[in-house]
This record gives structure tokens, sequence and C-alpha cells, in this order.
């Protein structure tokens, strides 16, 4: 198997990852309820791993990383709790449904701030164009993940903090690979998922929360914690965190996380590059197939799309599929992007690394490919 | 043995605490309080010996995690509220 959609979930991950996992299904109980040693083991995991993912990600205490099930849950609690109906939110032209469709159910008045694709400068320009005094909120991708585009978020959230804007940054496709830096952005919130380029289990995410960030329970329930009182505790994590935690997922995440503190995301995020490069070369070669790239390949990470003329995407990931390559095809649950790219109609077929995959992967897929475009 | 336990508003918050005294070379764990002091319900705790209560309230404050209510364990098993 050639595993190229490490952008929907690593398959492949660090051995250590599936071990903690397994220690912890039979080691821990739940943090925080008792102070028995299986309970004080499952605490002790779960504050190695905020530890560990507020050293990475430059959050000020390990009280404000936040256990979720994935990145669309954080970036849920992190709306629901700055953007009310009819508030004026900004968002980039490449986000997700899982920004995109809570959007429209609280009746928010977004705001795209349009672009070309694989343009730093003009996403800027849009950003501040948009940015008005009645704007309540802004959005934004750190990483596309149709396109692999690195928005320029560090410069738009200087333009946010400027106005007094409170940005939420959905680092799906980024965190593991490029620099997530809370404290220094000055985001409200930054929402990432742990099964992707953080290497853990399915079924967790981290949401990361400013030091002023107004903070809105989407879940209610225990917490371990000021357990008389019927409000939510008013203080993280437990303000978050209601109900039982994924420890046997926080155990592998912690083992994801270390494994890129130690490889080190700038090297993950030069390997997944040659890796586009290479793949982006090859296709260009090849009659009939669209790619699309940013050539200079500074605004683009481990991600890439393409099409080909006269095949239906689904068609040409079935047939990569049925010879042992896992690419996605489709809308990748972003229409958004999709619309914003000249694609909503066809779809596009997405290839996408990991620290995992080697040239030689990306050199047999290129061989498929050639094949399939044979006389075009 | 006299010690002191160091009331948390959360295990996370307390585990905070329980390494930052660690780090200042206090011996200190978390427990689980007695229902009597927590206040709230289901409450941590950093215990820590009653002769170095000073140096751990110095090296929490010194880091950002002042302590907001400690008590004194008493030999008759109950716990007085010390007055910070």
């Amino acid at each position: 198997m050639i595993y190229l959609d490490s952008a929907a979930t690593t398959l492949q991950k660090p051995e250590r990852v599936a071990h903690a996992a397994a220690r912890a299904i039979r080691a821990c109980a739940s943090p925080g309820r008792g102070g028995h040693r299986p309970a004080m083991a499952a605490g002790e995991t779960a504050f190695a791993c905020r530890q560990a993912a507020s050293e990475l990600f430059g959050v000020g205490d390990p009280e404000r990383v936040v256990f979720t099930c994935n990145a669309t849950h954080a970036l849920n609690i992190a709306i629901n709790s700055l953007v009310e109906a009819e508030d004026a939110v900004v968002i980039s032209p490449w986000e997700h449904n899982a920004v995109t469709r809570p959007l429209a159910a609280l009746g928010a008045d977004v705001r795209v701030a349009a672009a070309p694709l694989f343009d730093a400068d003009a996403a800027l320009a849009a950003f501040d164009r948009q940015l008005t005094p009645e704007v309540k909120c802004a959005i934004c991708t750190h990483c596309s993940n149709v396109f692999g585009m690195v928005m320029p978020v560090e410069a738009i959230a200087g333009l946010c903090r400027e106005r007094g804007v409170p940005l939420i940054v959905d680092a799906a496709q980024s965190a593991g690979c490029l620099s997530v830096d809370l404290e220094n952005w000055g985001a409200a919130f930054v929402a990432m998922p742990g099964h992707k380029g953080l290497y853990g289990p399915q079924g967790t995410g981290l949401l990361l929360c400013g030091a002023d960030a107004p903070v809105r329970p989407l879940l209610y329930g225990g917490t371990g914690s000021a357990s008389l009182r019927q409000e939510m505790p008013d203080f993280l994590p437990d303000r978050l965190e209601a109900g039982t935690h994924n420890i046997p997922g926080v155990a592998g995440l912690l083992e994801g996380l270390r494994f890129v503190a130690k490889r080190g995301p700038e090297a993950i995020l030069a390997h997944e590059r040659r890796l586009v490069r290479q793949t982006r070369e090859g296709l260009t070669q090849l009659p009939g197939v669209e790619v699309f790239g940013d050539s200079l390949g500074q605004h683009q990470a481990g991600v890439l799309s393409f099409r080909v003329h006269g095949a239906d995407c689904e068609e040409v990931g079935r047939w990569l599929g049925e010879r042992d390559v896992a690419v996605r095809a489709g809308l990748h649950c972003a229409p958004l992007a999709h619309k914003a790219a000249g694609t909503l109609d066809t779809g596009t077929v997405r290839v996408s690394f990991s620290a995992f995959n080697t040239a030689g992967e990306v050199e047999r897929f290129l061989c498929l490919m050639e094949r399939l475009t044979r006389g075009r | 043995m006299v010690y002191c336990l160091i009331l948390c508003r959360s295990l996370t918050y307390a585990q905070r605490t329980a390494k930052a005294l660690e780090r200042a070379g206090i011996s200190a764990y978390i427990t689980r309080p007695p229902r009597a002091i927590t206040g709230e319900g289901c409450g941590h705790a950093v215990r820590v010996p009653q002769r170095r209560l000073s140096d751990a309230l110095r090296a929490l404050a010194r880091v950002g995690l002042p302590a907001q209510r400690v008590f004194v364990s008493e030999s008759d098993g109950s716990y007085r509220e010390v007055a910070l």
C-alpha cells in the first residue's frame, strides 16, 4: 500500500503511539476521577500531553491546552465561544466545512477574504480590506486541506491584533509541520487534530486557548472538580472537558507529539515539500493532467491537488485504490475552497504526505499515473 | 507526620503546582482532599511537609501559581486553615 492520504489521517504512525495507547487501556482510568493509582496514571498522561503540546505550540501554560475529539470539535468550541447570530465573521476562501457549517448554523454574516490560490500577498491584502470595525471574529486556515496553500497566518494575526479582532486558526493541516505559536500570534484559539500531522490516534484533537479568550462550553457534565456547582467550572481545561477523556488516545497523541518534537516540524516540512515537488514535476509531464501547485514551493506544504481532463476524479481515485495507492478524490469537505479555485464542478484528486512517505513511493505513484494517462 | 494541603481548583492546576514545587526541590504530591475542606466538592490538593510550607508558598508565588487556600493537618485527623 502506498498511502498518500495523510491530510485526512496519517495511517503510518510511530510504533510508540500504538504501544502507548495499548498500555493506557490496561493501566489508566480517568483523570481527576479518584485518587487511586490508575486515575493518577491517567492524570499524569494527560498532563504530560498538555505540557508537550504547550511547549511545541507556544502556549503559556498547559491548562490552556484542551483535549477534543478532533479539529472539528475544537473549531466548534472556538466558533461557539466567539460568534453570535448575525455577527460579521471574516474567513479565508480555503476554509473547511468544519468552519463554514458551524458559522451557517449560527447564522453568522460570513465574509470571504477572496484571493487567488498561492498568492500570500493577495491573501493578506484581502484580510486587510475585510477586517472592518464591525467584524467580530476572523477565521483562517493555516494550510488548505485541498491545495496545501500555506496562508500568511502570522501577518493576518498581526492585522487582527491591531484591529482588536479575535482570530481562530485552523491548524488541521499545519500542526506538526509548520510553526504554530499561539502566544506569538496572539490568537484567541488554535484548533488541531491529533490524528494527522501529530501522528496520534483518531478521536484526538487539541484546542489551544488564548489567555484572554472567552470560552463557552459545548458540552456540560462532570469534570471531577467543583462538583457542587451546577454551572461548568470557570477555569480551563475543566470548563471545556466535560465527561471522561479518551486517555488511550491522549497517551498515543503524547507519543506522536514527542515524535514530532524530536524530528522537528521544519525537517518534516522539508521532507514533505521534497515529495510534493517530485509529484508536481512528475504530474506536469503527463498529458491532460492539471496540477494545482505553487511553482516556487514557498506557499505550499505537503498537500497537492490535480485533475485529469476527461476523467472523473472519483474514477481516478478508484483506479489508484485498486492498485493499492490511497488518495482522496472529490471535494474534500471544502466546497468553498473548490469554488475559489474553480474546481467545484469537477473536484480534484488529492495526494498528501507524511514523514513516513518516500521518494520511491512517489515514483511508483507517478508510474501508475503515466499508465492511466497514456494516450490522452 | 504533620503536612499541609494546598487546595487546587483542578487536577491540571494541582499538577502544575506539584511540578513547580518539585523543581524548587520541595517534595510534593497530588492527593484528593477530604470532603470537609473542599468547599465546592470534588477537588485536588498538593501535599507538602509543613516545615517546607513557607518555601513552597514563596516558590509558587515566584512562578505565578499563588496558593489560594492551605490547610494543615492536626494530630486528631482534622484540618486547620492557614491564614495566607
